[in-house]
């Protein structure tokens, strides 16, 4: 399983792997444009795999007011 | 996916509104270059500028501020504490750790300090939050930028604020707004200091990986305060478009900047002097409270302060 850790939202989830970072956003709900994927330090582009037994953070990049 | 650029490294950013994907380096080099035009396309910066950089601990600020100092111009930061419990205190925070590991200090104004808390003169004054917030920020961005000799004023916004803010303006033909709303607001004789926007060529996603891949410590948390902000819906409406349409929230907010969409006079290279932002052409006199410049008798912030019942400043 890919462990997917969303902080701001204080949610965490688990998904089948491997899977493609596009299709971790979209199981989680969650619109490419809107957010970052990252793996410690390294930023993840949407087409890049990962695979089971690995963590993503995925971190909203809108903010309002 | 190799990156577009030196087209050997692995990519770190897709851009496709762009048709490009960079590995980081190639993309500070990018970000670097877009903030540069967009400084460039409007002169909203001189070398000789003192920069007064208005910070709140969020990624477009910190990021704004860290790219302005590596550009070699003169800036302080300030942070306005907004007296909201906790978010306040931990934004605080990581503005101290930024600008101490930078050899600076920020310039701190305590609202709970001045009697305007956020939270408190919101409901006293029975007004939304974010306005509140606004009136309040806009005074003390200004006062302490007069005060100590800044020459201009530096915010965060960038392209999907300034998008997301224009399509609300467009969708209440909210005229008078649509005019003043450019990266660039002169300043005047009479006390108001210019104000830029130097990240209005780069979108929120830009920024936040600029500010993740230079190790930039922000606070990811919302403002607590903002939920409900109308800002956030039409920047929800303009990503699904943009997922469509990549690119078509850069051509919105240029294509406005460049023509103002036919639907005002024509304008050049600035916008309509602030002299001129009122109908009547009124020119900004000072505040009979507090003194500072403002285009009705009393300004917006000692209006408010006369709400919540606690009187002016000084």
């Amino acid at each position: 399983m890919i462990r997917v850790r969303i902080p701001q939202k204080k949610k965490e989830m688990e998904i089948p792997g491997p899977k493609r970072v596009m299709d971790i956003l979209a199981a989680a709900g969650l619109r490419p444009t809107t957010v970052l994927v990252t793996q410690g330090q390294k930023l993840l582009t949407k087409d890049q795999r990962v695979e089971d037994g690995e963590t993503v953070d995925i971190l909203s990049v809108v903010s309002g007011g | 996916m190799k990156c577009t650029r030196c087209r050997q490294a692995a990519a770190a950013v897709d851009l496709p509104s762009h048709h490009s994907a960079f590995c980081p380096d190639c993309f500070f080099v990018f970000f670097r270059r877009q903030v540069e035009e967009g400084i460039r396309k409007f002169s909203l910066l001189a070398p000789e500028d003192r920069v007064l950089v208005c910070v709140s601990g969020g990624k477009d600020s910190l990021v704004l501020w860290d790219l302005l100092l590596e550009l070699g111009y003169d800036t302080e930061g300030l942070y306005i504490d907004l007296g909201i419990e906790g978010y306040s205190d931990r934004s605080r925070e990581k503005v101290i750790a930024f600008a101490s590991a930078r050899g600076k200090e920020p310039i701190l104004v305590d609202l709970r300090r001045e009697g305007v808390p956020i939270p408190e003169t919101a409901r006293k004054s029975r007004k939304e939050e974010c306005s509140v917030c606004g009136t309040v920020k806009r005074y003390f961005f200004n006062r302490i930028a007069a005060e100590r000799g800044f020459t201009v004023v530096a915010t965060g916004h960038n392209l999907d604020d300034e998008s997301a803010r224009l399509l609300g303006n467009l969708l209440h033909w909210h005229r008078d707004h649509l005019d003043r709303q450019h990266p660039l607001l002169p300043g005047t004789g009479e006390g108001l200091v210019r104000k830029v926007k130097p990240l209005w060529r780069v979108s929120e996603m830009e920024t936040a990986a600029y500010g993740f891949l230079k190790g930039i410590d922000y606070v990811t948390e919302e403002c607590p305060l903002s939920e409900d902000a109308t800002s956030l819906l039409y920047k929800e409406a303009l990503s699904l478009i943009e997922e469509k349409m990549p690119g078509t929230r850069r051509k919105f907010y240029q294509g406005y900047l460049k023509g103002r969409g036919g639907l005002l006079p024509p304008a050049g290279k600035e916008p309509r002097k602030r002299e001129a932002a009122t109908e009547d052409g009124r020119t900004p006199g000072p505040c009979l409270v507090c003194g500072a410049p403002t285009y009705t008798p009393t300004c917006g912030f000692c209006r408010l302060k006369e709400k919540v019942g606690k009187g002016a400043l000084r």
